[in-house]
């Protein structure tokens, strides 16, 4: 008993018990749901997440946390004007039928979890099966993104992926039972890969017929196997060249099968962009329960990032608010609009300035009232996202 | 007639005001004095054993002492050398019941000073040889030794750290003996750790260093050898009396600069500032000129009455002139007024820095800047940059050249900018250098190796003792100014002690080498070599340059090229991709605060043209290997 109440409070995120964290707060548009556990670690992820026994008892616990936080967060009136879900992870297929279920069932009690929402749940190939599928379904998912990272099994290998490319085709076909809105994961530069065996992974998911694609440049991060194995020279530092080769060869094969990239790393067929991202990108609130989830809350004056934990992470002004609207607008094919746009221009004296430059240098120009990055503008994004740092 | 002086107190018109009345009265009796120098390699100890002799003779309290109290600079204490010389009194009640005056002078321990060190030994009798009893007998140990001889002092050889379980006595006194030649039996054991042995070395230096000889009665003659400049009292100079009597009140002269002064205030150091009325012969203290211009007071310089003085300076004084010239730039081009601010401040202690005005088509506004060597201007670049909080960046460091026009004119380059056009020149002379190397003579062939790669000319060798050699070169100032001191260390396993002195000018065959970034001329950049050595030089620097210039948007050509030959090149590809990709809710703090962090890294690069040049690239040349 004592130690549910521990639990109770340890993952307590403020904005659950206070309800709002500044006056004139905006409502949350967007919820996210951590689960930090996984199967096995991959070599190169440093996210929040745990590999864990699937019998563990720590799986229990925290569903029983999440149920609560969920309902607290429901009676404090934070998730009456969502208008995405997106559940992920570590692995939230790996937390299985039952804990999944128990989960889903709390949110659709909690808020309304309509057709018009739109509900993600991350799934990995090893742990998606049709009975899961089916019961997400049921439960209100109406969106499946899987990691798949490659169709090649050497590269699955090399990244440390638990699953093969047979177990991912059959993840996807299950998955098309009931799903139309399904995503995969594509990375490029992983190890041993070349340009033609990440075009046949790019073949391979048009030809499955998902209708989203994300597809990331592999990064060594802090920490993990792979920054070791490159510190001890195992293994070959990324390679800047071929990434770029690839994300050019992936905006070509998928452009050419009716995708559209909406985002620097995203893809499409028109209609199933991904309104969660979209939210993040464009300066919607979002509240982030579970470990190391984190939420933004604002008003017309400032803006706080906050770990569940309750920590600050982030305190911005309205211009520093503003720089980092334009920054995130940036990263995606419609830029920044008209409003945005004259919002800058009150704001910044230097804005149109730094938009000359970064079209002189190639890197944005202007459709009409919108700035919109270009092809070279999205593979050099440093460039381009931090311009607007020097406003 | 000036009444003014007549007045009591004195008065001094040049400062306006009376001058300080003094405490003590009579000059001390010389036979009571004793004069000396600790010399040691570095790390064997020689400070904390000065620290030591102040705290057993009480002249500071050990709850006051800072560690290594008589380097005062924070870089000195740093990098475990002195720059400026030091000078401390210590009174020594000895076993025999009389009290003896100690003057302790700490002198700088490097090659760029060596004229300062000599000058600082000259004003001694003797000096403390410190050798480390786990170490043994090590390069500059010989250096040092060496020129404490030159200057005929008497030497006790002090054997320290004998508290270490490694110490070895024995073999240390050995090696004393054979590759000094001094007599090392009566070699004084000590710790400076724990304060073990002091008291012997104390005494030693009461029975073995002799005690000053001079005239009291003669016209006044002191030695300068140290300055330093006080915003209120002006340049204050320490000085050794040689013959008669430098007392308050009175004018004098330097001899070489020809600059007179009211003698304003003069004292001894312990290490606090004690007024006197007068310094006698052999004393040793400071004197407060009350001038304001630093380069009329001169290490090396020969102070005298201003009536009635000596006609004969004393021996050994030198113009010191700056070897090593080097272009200072703010990366912030805004500081520029600040950095001339805070050079002007540095100058008036360090008479040895000069600087001038200096514009670059792509650093912008800057100073020419001489010093005495290359630890000189890493000290002075260091103080500029922390004391006064700079983003400095330098070019390579380059010599005077003399150029001879074909009109029969001469100029003197300072920096390879000046260079006129090849059809101007007739030819050009560079400065050499008379180098003496000190080494075992195991090393003779990689010194060999390394200076005929650096064009030096061998003259002679000569064995000192079965463990050491002289080997004596002749070797261009612009080759020693590159990294060859630490190729020496290296290629000797640190053995080699390196000394040298101007030697005068040479023809050289010497071209203007250029390098261009995306086609333009980066005039930092450029630099004179040896038409020889001009292809692999600028082959090795493209090289370089193309490891350190990051890549830019844009692809960046590097040619190295004698006038409009492009000798090599080297292309630093365009950036293609530089992108964090993935972007989520929790990522975004992260990643914007990584672009921040990004944006902070491009201030630290000089922007010529449009592309961004890291500070490490304009130091390559100074790392060129063969």
């Amino acid at each position: 008993m004592g130690e549910a109440a521990d639990m109770r409070s340890s993952t307590q995120n403020p904005a659950e018990s206070f309800g709002q964290i500044m006056p004139g707060q905006d409502p949350y548009g967007a919820l996210y749901i951590h689960v930090p556990f996984c199967k096995q670690r991959c070599l190169y992820c440093d996210f929040t997440t745990q590999a864990i026994d699937h019998e563990s008892p720590e799986l229990r616990a925290y569903t029983d946390n999440m149920i609560l936080a969920i309902r607290r967060a429901g009676r404090t009136g934070l998730l009456g004007s969502l208008r995405t879900v997106y559940i992920g992870g570590g692995t939230p297929s790996f937390l299985g039928q039952k804990y999944l279920t128990e989960l889903l069932y709390t949110l659709s009690l909690s808020m309304h979890l309509t057709e018009d929402v739109e509900c993600t749940l991350e799934a990995n190939p090893d742990s998606l099966d049709e009975r899961l599928v089916r019961d997400l379904w049921a439960l209100g998912v109406n969106r499946l993104s899987i990691g798949v990272q490659s169709f090649n099994d050497d590269e699955l290998q090399a990244l440390g992926r638990i699953h093969s490319a047979q177990q991912a085709r059959d993840a996807i076909a299950a998955a098309k039972e009931r799903f139309t809105n399904l995503s995969l994961d594509l990375m490029c530069g992983i190890p041993k890969q070349t340009l033609e065996s990440f075009r046949a992974s790019l073949e391979e998911a048009i030809a499955l017929g998902v209708s989203h694609v994300s597809v990331y440049p592999l990064t060594i991060e802090d920490g993990t196997p792979f920054e070791a194995k490159v510190q001890s020279g195992e293994l070959a530092d990324t390679d800047p060249d071929f990434q770029a080769d690839c994300m050019e060869l992936a905006a070509e094969v998928l452009e050419a099968a009716g995708m559209q990239r909406y985002e620097v790393a995203s893809y499409a067929r028109p209609g199933f962009e991904c309104r969660h991202n979209i939210a993040y990108w464009t300066g919607v609130p979002y509240l982030g329960l579970g470990e190391g989830a984190v939420s933004m809350a604002q008003n017309a004056n400032e803006r706080v990032r906050f770990s569940a934990g309750g920590e600050v992470l982030d305190h911005l002004n309205a211009s520093e608010m503003l720089a980092e609207d334009l920054m995130l607008g940036m990263r995606m094919t419609q830029g920044i609009g008209p409003e945005l746009v004259s919002a800058a221009r009150t704001t910044f004296a230097r804005f149109d300035d730094v938009c000359g430059e970064l079209v002189e240098r190639k890197l944005a120009r202007w459709e009409g009232e919108r700035f919109v990055p270009t092809t070279r503008g999205w593979l050099c994004g440093n460039e381009l996202f931090g311009a607007f740092l020097d406003l | 007639m000036n009444l003014d002086i007549l007045r009591t107190p004195p008065y001094a018109p040049e400062i306006g005001r009376y001058i300080r009345y003094s405490k003590q009265v009579m000059s001390i009796d010389p036979h009571y004095i004793r004069n000396f120098s600790i010399i040691a390699h570095i790390d064997h100890g020689k400070s904390t054993l000065s620290d030591r002799i102040l705290e057993q003779t009480g002249t500071v309290a050990s709850r006051d002492m800072t560690e290594q109290l008589l380097d005062s600079m924070d870089i000195e204490r740093e990098r475990g050398i002195t720059i400026k010389s030091q000078a401390v009194r210590v009174d020594y009640v000895a076993d025999d019941g009389q009290t003896y005056h100690f003057n302790l002078i700490d002198t700088p321990g490097h090659v760029d000073f060596t004229y300062e060190v000599s000058r600082s030994l000259a004003a001694c009798e003797g000096a403390v040889l410190v050798v480390d009893a786990t170490q043994g007998v090590e390069a500059q140990t010989v250096a040092n030794a060496m020129m404490a001889m030159n200057a005929n002092l008497e030497i006790i050889p002090l054997i320290n750290k004998i508290d270490l379980p490694s110490a070895d006595t024995e073999r240390v006194r050995a090696e004393i003996e054979e590759a000094l030649a001094l007599p090392a039996d009566d070699a004084v054991l000590a710790s400076g750790k724990t304060g073990e042995g002091v008291h012997d070395l104390l005494e030693s230096i009461v029975y073995n260093i002799p005690s000053p000889e001079g005239n009291a009665a003669a016209p006044l003659r002191a030695l300068i050898f140290d300055s330093y400049f006080d915003a209120y009292r002006g340049v204050v100079a320490l000085v050794r009396v040689v013959d008669g009597q430098l007392k308050t009140a009175e004018r004098v002269r330097m001899m070489a600069t020809g600059a007179e002064a009211l003698v304003e205030e003069v004292g001894i150091r312990r290490p606090a500032e004690v007024p006197c009325e007068a310094l006698g012969v052999g004393e040793v203290g400071y004197f407060v000129t009350g001038l304001k211009d630093p380069a009329q007071v001169k290490v090396g310089d020969t102070i005298t009455n201003a009536t009635g003085g000596v006609e004969e300076p004393l021996p050994g004084y030198r113009d010191v002139k700056p070897m090593v010239f080097t272009g200072l730039f703010p990366i912030d081009s805004d500081d520029y007024e600040d950095l001339r601010d805070a050079l002007e401040k540095l100058a008036l202690n360090d008479p040895a820095l000069v600087y001038e005005p200096e514009t670059s088509h792509a650093l912008g506004f800057g100073f020419r800047v001489g010093f005495l060597g290359l630890l000189h201007m890493e000290v002075v670049k260091e103080r500029l940059e922390r004391e006064f909080d700079l983003d400095l960046l330098a070019t390579a460091p380059s010599v005077e050249y003399h150029v001879f026009k074909t009109d029969g004119t001469m100029v003197s380059l300072h920096s390879p900018q000046e260079m006129p056009d090849p059809g101007e020149i007739d030819h050009v002379e560079e400065p050499y250098l008379e180098a003496k190397i000190l080494i075992p003579p195991d090393y003779v062939g990689a010194v060999m190796d390394l200076t005929v790669a650096r064009r030096g000319t061998f003259k002679t060798m000569n064995y000192l003792s079965p463990t050491t050699v002289e080997m004596l070169w002749d070797i261009p100032l612009s080759e020693l100014i590159l990294d060859y001191f630490d190729k020496l260390k290296s290629s000797t396993k640190g053995y080699a002690s390196l000394d040298y002195e101007l030697a005068g000018y040479q023809t050289s065959n010497l071209v203007k080498l250029d390098i261009l970034l995306s086609g333009k001329p980066i005039d930092a950049l450029s630099f004179i070599v040896h038409r020889d050595k001009a292809y692999d030089r600028g082959r090795v620097l493209c090289e370089k340059l193309k490891a350190i210039i990051p890549r830019q948007m844009f692809e960046v050509p590097i040619q190295a090229a004698i006038g409009g030959r492009v000798l090599a090149r080297q292309t630093v590809g365009a950036k293609r991709k530089d992108v964090l990709a993935k972007c989520y809710g929790g990522d975004i703090t992260r990643k914007r605060k990584l672009l921040e962090k990004q944006k902070a890294g491009k201030k630290r690069m000089k922007a010529i043209g449009n592309v961004e040049v890291p500070q490490e690239a304009f130091m390559a040349i100074l790392k060129v290997d063969e």
